[in-house]
């Protein structure tokens, strides 16, 4: 084995001599990269790997409040909402969801006392089964984690940055992976767990990764679009050219009512007396929910919508689906004063990026294709957190005491074709060139004027 | 070296400040619907007893709707008390659909245009006084038109 090992590392040495450099600092990214992310990549598997069971945790969870007992005749949605009013009578209704199949109780969304409520009603008596802070929703938490770390804007962005930099690990990996010279499948294709601890380390963290990585490509490009950075842009940009989501689904404003504000009825709200002249009290008054619904039914939406409820007076009702499958996803603007169609996208009136990013945030979630995808998805996950723990740990043996262990890289601009991939990747994630600007001005101007840690990095 | 240290945070920061945005029009792309829109005409004062002209104008597209599909008006008293049937409103040319109503008594009044034109259809609900109010009727418009105002109670 030592003659092996000798040989092989001679073989390396020659080959460092020609593209040693690019090899070098491609090893040095991938592995500072690796060590910085790969416990947020470990965060975002496991919290994914729950999300993916949403439905079902949920439905095991909210049993009581999600079912009831079909009957024939169901009680009117203004009955439902003056229950909500009786229980949150200083609270602003938001949405309304009248449940996808008969035995599904209805949600009202409702705002009071700065908290967001959901309350669940059972649509044949009108009463309440119960209410949910919508704070209190363990799932809610678990996306909260995957999506923002629960540290809004910020814990977005870095979440972003750990996809984005995911992206370049992906990279970088694959040219540490690529075979040097073919010799056989082993340390490629397949791991060699017979030739020494130090051989099936590291293809224990290399073979499983070039498996993995078009799945983890996958879920990180899927992920991407609802990202708040790189997401808004993106969707932006691609609404814009037409070939998008429809503005309104994702990013955009739904459209205004075309109502003029003077033809508004006006509410009066003084206790004794009107305090509004007469005359203003006359024109045009919201439609009630009821009939909004009654409206959806005609026009033939998925049933698992919401309806959102307007809070201005030039606001419009919108209702919104977005159901396990891409092909059911409909987003519908109706007039408050008329019950008009204002717009009405459906799948079909996406463009064909759209209908990609529809498939790829359905595919991402687990529901496109139910148990199977969930599997399959599941399996990427916990995949990941084994290749971030098998590359932490492939770090951990082969570092020397003192000091981090990467390779000693050229400058960043002795290597051409090192410093065209960076930019590349930099520009198509801008989040992580901006922070590969910031690593490489902080080695300029921080790292290489302190022996001690220069030395440590071996920068 | 230096020559690249200037361009290329001048090209991230460009990328993170050039925030995209939604143009206002990018919804010409897309689907388009014609809302049926109606611009409701109703007399300021209205005495019992008296004939009032109820009217609508129909426009789609920014035009005036000469063949409408119906114009069905409809007439409901808010405490319920008088039904009035539903009928075809007639054309007086140029969109504009009317008829004539005899209220018999004062109260708070919804004008309901049943309306159709194409695919499109549309059902604006008008509020109105007849003579004085009573007290219930200002009581229920303190309480406002909240979103379960309107035809609530009442269906088709």
């Amino acid at each position: 084995m030592g003659n092996e090992e000798r040989n092989k590392s001679a073989a390396i040495k020659t080959k460092q001599a020609k593209g040693g450099q690019f090899y070098k600092s491609v090893w040095r990214w991938h592995l500072y990269a690796g060590v910085v992310f790969a416990p947020l990549l470990v965060l975002l598997a496991i919290t994914g790997s729950v999300y993916l069971f949403k439905a079902e945790i949920e439905n095991v969870l909210y049993a009581d409040y999600y079912e009831v007992q079909a009957q024939e005749e169901r009680v009117a949605i203004s009955e439902q909402l003056s229950e909500v009013n009786r229980l949150y009578p200083e609270g602003i209704v938001t949405a309304y969801r009248p449940g996808e199949n008969e035995s599904r109780s209805s949600e009202v969304k409702v705002e009071a006392d700065g908290m967001s409520m959901t309350v669940f009603i059972d649509p044949y008596t009108g009463l309440s089964l119960g209410e949910l802070n919508n704070d209190d929703r363990i799932m809610d938490k678990i996306e909260e984690i995957h999506g923002e770390l629960m540290a809004g804007t910020l814990g977005d962005r870095i979440v972003e940055l750990a996809a984005s930099w995911a992206v370049v690990l992906i990279v970088t990996g694959l040219f540490l992976w690529f075979p040097k010279k073919m010799n056989g499948a082993g340390g490629v294709l397949f791991p060699r767990l017979r030739q020494g601890p130090k051989i099936r380390r590291r293809d224990l963290h290399a073979v499983p990764a070039f498996w993995l990585s078009a799945g983890l490509l996958f879920l990180i490009m899927t992920g991407l679009p609802w990202s708040g950075f790189w997401g808004t842009n993106f969707q932006a940009m691609v609404t814009n050219t037409g070939e998008g989501y429809p503005p309104s689904v994702w990013v955009g404003d739904a459209p205004k009512s075309d109502v003029e504000t003077q033809d508004i009825a006006e509410v009066p709200w003084a206790a004794e007396t009107l305090d509004v002249p007469l005359s203003s009290v006359q024109g045009l008054v919201p439609l009630s929910l009821d009939k909004v619904v009654e409206i959806a039914d005609q026009e033939g939406i998925h049933p698992a919508y919401s309806v959102f409820i307007p809070q201005e007076p030039e606001g419009v009702y919108t209702l919104s689906v977005f159901p396990p499958k891409a092909q059911d996803e409909a987003t519908m603007h109706i007039d408050q004063y008329s019950g008009a169609v204002l717009a009405d996208y459906r799948y079909d009136n996406y463009g064909v990026i759209g209908k990609v990013v529809a498939w790829g945030i359905t595919l991402h979630k687990g529901s496109q294709f139910g148990l199977i995808n969930q599997l399959i998805s599941l399996f990427i996950c916990l995949g990941i957190v084994f290749v971030a723990v098998s590359g932490v740990y492939l770090w951990w043996k082969r570092k020397p005491k003192k000091g981090m262990g990467a390779p000693k890289a050229p400058p960043l601009f002795q290597t051409k074709s090192f410093l065209l991939l960076m930019i590349v990747l930099g520009l198509l994630f801008p989040l992580a060139g901006l922070s590969m600007v910031i690593v490489w001005l902080f080695d300029k101007l921080v790292i290489q004027r302190l022996p001690a840690v220069k030395k440590w990095l071996n920068a | 070296m230096k020559k690249f240290y200037g361009p290329l945070v001048a090209a991230a920061a460009i990328l993170l400040l050039s925030a995209c945005s939604v143009r206002s029009d990018a919804a010409d792309l897309y689907k388009q619907e014609a809302p049926l829109q109606i611009l409701m005409d109703v007399p300021e004062e209205i005495v019992p007893g008296e004939t009032a002209m109820l009217e609508a104008k129909l426009m789609q597209n920014g035009e005036s709707v000469k063949e409408a599909n119906f114009v069905h008006f409809e007439i409901l008293k808010q405490d319920g008390s008088i039904p009035y049937p539903m009928k075809e409103a007639q054309e007086v040319g140029e969109g504009v659909y009317q008829m004539e109503v005899n209220f018999r008594s004062d109260g708070l009044y919804f004008l309901e245009v049943h309306a159709g034109s194409g695919d499109a259809i549309s059902n604006p609900h008008y509020q109105f006084i007849v003579g004085e109010l009573s007290d219930s009727e200002l009581e229920s418009l303190k309480e406002g038109p909240g979103p379960d105002a309107g035809s609530s109670g009442h269906h088709h």
